[in-house]
């Protein structure tokens, strides 16, 4: 089936004009499998690391959201230790209005603002709320170790 | 002088009236927030633009094609919500009356369809 018009606009706008700390190009064999960076925010334990994320876009899609997956190691209270991530607009908050560019924001957003009240990682959660600073120090050595 | 016009050629040009932008608003305003084809264009599902692909306006007065909003409204996961601001999606009639079209320079005819523009 040929590329919809939405996704080969996104693609250009996101080659061409990319947001701050992200990359997002799309395989030459499978134009809706894309290889993905975010660089973790400044001020967060993320900071300085390199995340490297794969972004698939379904057949359904604007109507059914993007499949995104953390390839890097991360320690985060809402990504798993497969990369899975535990964002709303994933799942049941998803709106055709969104894109591609607007999702990667919000993954980005979530490296700064973890939040372990609604958790995917429970180890990593129950380590955020019971203490904080020794969890945001993992979360610094695993940047260092796998992210760079 | 005398002038005897023999034979002259019209050329029409219509838009949506949304509403939303003036003649040199910002082109991304006028494109469907689903699919981001403009809305003089048709849905990535329709081949011809105009009547059969028409625009459909929201109560919370966003615009969409038909089309793509009644396809996003027919998921489970739309949760019958506008896809701007996730209110209940209700259409709104207030769209459906007469137009003042606007642009209608010389020529024109009334139309009583969404429309607008310069026409025959």
């Amino acid at each position: 089936m040929a590329l919809p018009k939405r996704i080969i606009k996104e693609t250009e706008r996101l080659v061409a004009d990319p947001a701050p700390g992200i990359s997002a190009a799309p395989h030459e064999d499978n134009l809706r499998y894309f290889d993905v960076t975010i660089q973790g925010p400044d001020g967060s334990p993320f900071q300085n690391g390199v995340f490297k994320l794969e972004l698939f876009l379904p057949e359904e899609y604007p109507m059914a959201p993007p499949k995104v997956r953390f390839l890097t190691k991360i320690y985060h209270p809402n990504i798993d230790k497969l990369g899975r991530i535990c964002l709303d607009i994933l799942k049941d908050k998803w709106s055709p209005a969104l894109q591609i560019r607007t999702v990667l924001l919000s993954i980005q957003a979530l490296l700064s603002s973890p939040n372990p009240d609604d958790p995917l990682a429970a180890d990593v959660a129950k380590h955020y709320k019971e203490d904080e600073a020794a969890a945001r120090q993992v979360s610094k050595e695993w940047t260092e170790r796998y992210a760079t | 002088m005398k002038i005897t016009v023999k034979r002259w050629h019209a050329i029409a040009q219509w838009q949506w009236d949304t509403g939303k932008t003036d003649d040199n608003g910002d082109a991304e305003e006028d494109v469907c927030g689903i699919c981001r084809i403009p809305f003089e264009g048709c849905c990535p599902t329709c081949k011809v633009p105009g009547d059969d692909c028409p625009l459909i306006w929201g109560e919370c007065s966003h615009v969409f094609h038909m089309h793509c909003l009644l396809k996003w409204i027919g998921t489970a996961a739309s949760k019958q919500q506008c896809p701007m601001d996730r209110r209940p999606w209700g259409e709104t009639i207030a769209h459906l009356s007469v137009h003042t079209p606007r642009n209608l320079d010389r020529i024109s005819i009334s139309s009583d369809r969404r429309e607008k523009g310069r026409r025959e």
